[in-house]
């Protein structure tokens, strides 16, 4: 293929990608209206939707919207992080109505806010939780996410009345190990300068495998990845690197990362919820498939620690500095979710580690509605400029952080 | 210079119980032992949510319960020192003020100890009692519902280096799934129940651990009677209070949390709550009322607003509305003692923990509030929407609703915080309580 067709048809990858992320229940509906399938939603970030897809649902977590709040004033208060909030609003607004379930198994306070206001306004949608646990290295941790994992399978099991095989659920293993592997694969490729992926793109990449078939979405990934060539379009070599770190349940605001990398930088890694937390860790495609999820459920944290789990042998911020080391990233950007307690707790951790190590870093907080971009590009700036200066300069083991609250 | 002339004080609006007045003394000598611990070589374990220490108190260990402290501190407004700490360790202000509170009680212990630091190590101010906690040799964590429990104690072991061992016990939620479901019975509610009592037999061998020794479970036996009594009493007076005028109002229980909560388990609290209930009694026998022109019936949604708790008893009583129940005092602290066998305790206790009011989800938590907004006959609802408490705040406005809808009473929320003043606005509450005194007024008008 020429290089110009190719470049084109990766343009309209990532833009049908990127039209999924914009409506992803719109998505839902289509994919319903055509395949008459179930649709069973999940709050971030732990449950695993290969359970719904071997049930031969369309598993899809459930996102942020872009709208104000609106009937969702009258059951959460404004102090609430944005995803509760919006899905919240969402449920109340009849937005979620395409949904014929939704599973769960985090219990992020906030979140467990919303999942009873949303069953509250779901009157038709059965809402099924079993409690994960979220202390991660108990003797016990183990047994029991396989046990909260064999009760959610229970409970989706009655609510379809009819069991999921095992052998259906190592196949959607396998499928979505193999999207997750191509995930990582443009992740890696982005790292090594092969293909030039906005941050946007890369968030386009997994926030729709969070919503589309899953089949479809590898078909268009793996077409992404074979389309790369060392031909791609490098990124500009005197562009600072960044990581990207935080952001949970939400995607960062697609115009918020356009103004980051607008700014003279590329970003090179990320942690972010909608971004490698995501896709970092496969499940064991042998043996019994619940032993696996719990396994997966473990090995995820391990690798990429999480704030809302408690692991005290691991630690997010020793993950982020080695992170970032191997991206060869400069700096990193912390975008946290305003009113989001798990990050609020570890960041003076993550602050201390970089203050320690030397490495700037730059605190962002994000809101629903009204973010102040313009001041915000003007701390970007300044802290872009900052590293600018520090490269080619020794690494300096002092306490200069650019953390700064916005 | 003179003294500037001040306004005479106005009487007390609210009469306030008299027996609870030794609270104050009791609760003193507690964290006089607390401040005590390391001088006397005990072991010191710190722990937030469910009322662990029973368990630590029967081993000798000397417990802290991180709410308490932050609490204690906000109420004598001594809270200053170690939310600046935490806040200039990077904690934002967003975060759960009784968790900022008691971390940077951690920071300040830390600062103050470290030698090597030596931007730091100075000696405590005489009134900064946000560094005489001492530090913890162990840390349980077993916080029903909230989230933010768990990750509070995951940062106070960070901020010790790690060093200072961790239990965990995982108290699930309520979810109220399957459709034998309801308050203390279904499949979930027994399944739970299993999974917290094992975690429990699991933390008294890491209590073992700890004290190298085999642990007492007779004296265990002996405490959880007097909690069982202590539980009874207090229940007993409170059920009194229906009578009208109320003898006492959730001032007058909230002053009573730490007997219950975490005072030493002893016979001290039984003679507490003995001396509480016999003089409920007699305010019912003799019809003395809390509020002295009682002309409305207030429920009170939300956690307690330490720095502001004598303030809004009065506040409450000089518009004659008798805050007779509340979610956080009629529904948590060892809140069925029905459930405790003193000869097994185990299992009750867990109960107990995971009847935390926050742990059930609203289909069940709200038929509790109800209940109760029935039995003490109240006008309505006064949510304190907690600004960094959001398990209190998650369900407020589908409680309104049912309130509203359900019973027909009126509702009104302001906001407020646990720990940090600043939260709080006044003309706010002033507004909005006096116009949900007018609609109940009006509503009387009609139906006369
Ligand atoms: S983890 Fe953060 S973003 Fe997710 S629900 Fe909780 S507060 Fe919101
Ligand atoms: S937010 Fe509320 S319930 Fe949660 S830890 Fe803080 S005070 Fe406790």
């Amino acid at each position: 293929m020429l290089l110009e067709s190719r470049v084109k048809e990766q343009g309209s990858i990532l833009a049908r990608l990127g039209e999924v992320c914009t409506d992803p229940l719109g998505y839902a509906r289509e994919w319903k209206a055509r395949t008459g399938g179930l649709v069973v939603g999940s709050f971030p970030m732990n449950f695993p939707s290969e359970m719904a897809h071997a049930a031969g649902a369309l598993p899809l977590i459930i996102q942020e919207a872009e709208d104000p709040i609106t009937a969702g004033h009258g059951l959460l208060f404004p102090f609430y992080c944005g995803y509760t909030r919006s899905t919240v609003d969402q449920a109340a607004n009849g937005e979620l109505d395409v949904l014929d379930a939704i599973m769960f198994g985090d219990h992020c306070v906030q979140l467990l806010g919303a999942a009873d206001a949303v069953r509250m306004s779901l009157k038709n949608t059965r809402v099924i939780f079993f409690q994960l646990i979220s202390s991660m290295c108990d003797p016990w941790t183990l047994g029991r996410a396989k046990e909260s994992f064999e009760k959610l399978r229970e409970e989706l099991e009655d609510f379809l009345g009819r069991k999921v095989e095992d052998d259906a659920l190592r196949e959607s293993i396998r499928l979505f190990n193999r999207d997750r592997q191509a995930m990582r694969k443009l992740y890696e490729m982005r790292v090594a300068g092969q293909i030039s992926l906005t941050a946007t793109e890369m968030q386009y990449v997994v926030k729709s495998a969070m919503v589309m078939d899953r089949r479809e979405h590898l078909e268009l990934v793996e077409a992404l990845v074979a389309g790369a060539t060392e031909n791609s379009p490098a990124p500009e070599k005197r562009a600072i690197r960044l990581h990207l770190s935080g952001h949970f349940c939400q995607a960062p605001k697609p115009e918020l990362l356009d103004m980051i990398e607008g700014c003279g930088a590329v970003v090179v890694g990320d942690d972010l919820y909608h971004g490698f937390r995501y896709i970092s860790t496969d499940v064991g495609e042998n043996g019994d498939p619940m032993e696996a999820l719990a396994h997966w459920y473990l090995d995820r944290n391990t690798g990429v620690p999480c704030p809302t789990r408690v692991q005290n042998d691991v630690d997010w911020d020793a993950f982020l500095l080695d992170a970032m080391r191997k991206e060869n990233a400069e700096g990193m950007i912390v975008l946290m979710a305003k009113f989001c307690e798990p990050h609020m707790y570890y960041y003076p951790e993550v602050k201390e580690a970089f203050e320690k190590a030397g490495m700037p870093h730059l605190l962002i907080e994000t809101e629903h509605e009204s973010m102040a971009l313009e001041h915000i590009r003007t701390r970007v700036e300044s802290f872009l400029e900052l590293v600018k200066r520090r490269r080619g300069a020794a690494p300096v083991v002092t306490s200069a952080a650019q953390g700064e609250v916005a | 210079m003179n003294a500037p002339i001040q306004a005479p004080t106005p009487p007390s609006a609210a009469n306030k119980l008299k027996s609870t007045r030794m609270a104050g003394k009791l609760v003193n000598d507690y964290w006089e032992m607390v401040w005590r611990a390391k001088e006397e070589g005990k072991l010191v374990c710190w722990y937030e949510g469910s009322s662990i220490n029973p368990f630590l108190e029967a081993a000798d260990i000397v417990w802290v319960h991180g709410e308490a402290y932050s609490a204690m501190l906000a109420a004598r407004h001594q809270e200053g020192p170690a939310q600046a700490a935490a806040e200039e360790r990077g904690y934002l202000r967003e975060l759960c003020s009784y968790a900022r509170t008691h971390l940077g009680c951690a920071v300040n212990n830390q600062r103050h100890r470290n030698g090597s630091d030596s931007a730091f190590a100075d000696v405590p101010a005489d009134e900064d009692i946000s560094a005489k906690l001492p530090p913890p040799d162990m840390i349980i964590s077993a916080y029903a519902y909230c989230s933010t429990g768990q990750q509070w104690d995951e940062m106070t072991s960070r901020m010790f280096g790690k060093k200072v061992p961790i239990f965990n016990v995982s108290i699930p939620w309520i979810w109220a799934s399957g459709k034998d479901a309801g308050y203390l019975r279904g499949q979930e509610w027994e399944e739970t129940s299993k999974y917290v009592a094992k975690q429990l037999e699991e933390m008294v061998k890491f209590i073992e651990e700890q004290t190298g020794k085999p642990y007492p479970w007779d004296r265990l036996r002996e405490l959880m009677r007097n909690v069982k009594r202590a539980s009874e009493l207090r229940l007993e007076a409170m059920d009194m209070c229906t009578a009208k005028p109320a003898p006492a109002t959730l001032f007058d229980w909230s002053v009573s949390i730490a007997p219950i909560n975490q005072l030493p388990c002893t016979t001290d609290i039984v003679d507490y709550f003995t001396n509480v209930r016999d003089e409920v009694a007699e305010r019912v026998r003799t019809g003395e009322a809390a509020v002295p022109k009682e002309k409305y019936r207030l429920f009170f949604d939300g956690i307690m607003n330490w720095n502001k708790l004598g303030w809004l008893a009065e506040k409450f009583a000089r518009y004659d509305a008798a805050v007779v129940a509340g979610r956080y005092t009629h529904m948590a602290f060892w809140q069925e003692p029905g459930l405790i066998n003193p000869e097994d305790p185990v299992m009750g206790m867990g109960q107990n923990y995971l009847i935390c009011p926050n742990n059930h989800s609203s289909p069940i938590l709200i038929d509790l509030i109800m209940g109760l907004c029935e039995k003490y006959e109240v006008d309505g609802i006064v949510f304190h929407a907690t600004r960094t408490c959001r398990a209190f705040t998650n369900p407020m406005f589908m409680i309104a609703e049912e309130a509203t809808s359900r019973l027909g009473i009126q509702t009104t929320m302001f906001e407020g915080d646990v720990a940090d003043e600043s939260f709080y606005k006044d003309e706010l509450l002033n507004t909005r309580v006096e116009a949900m005194l007018e609609a109940i007024d009006q509503k009387r008008m009609a139906v006369v």
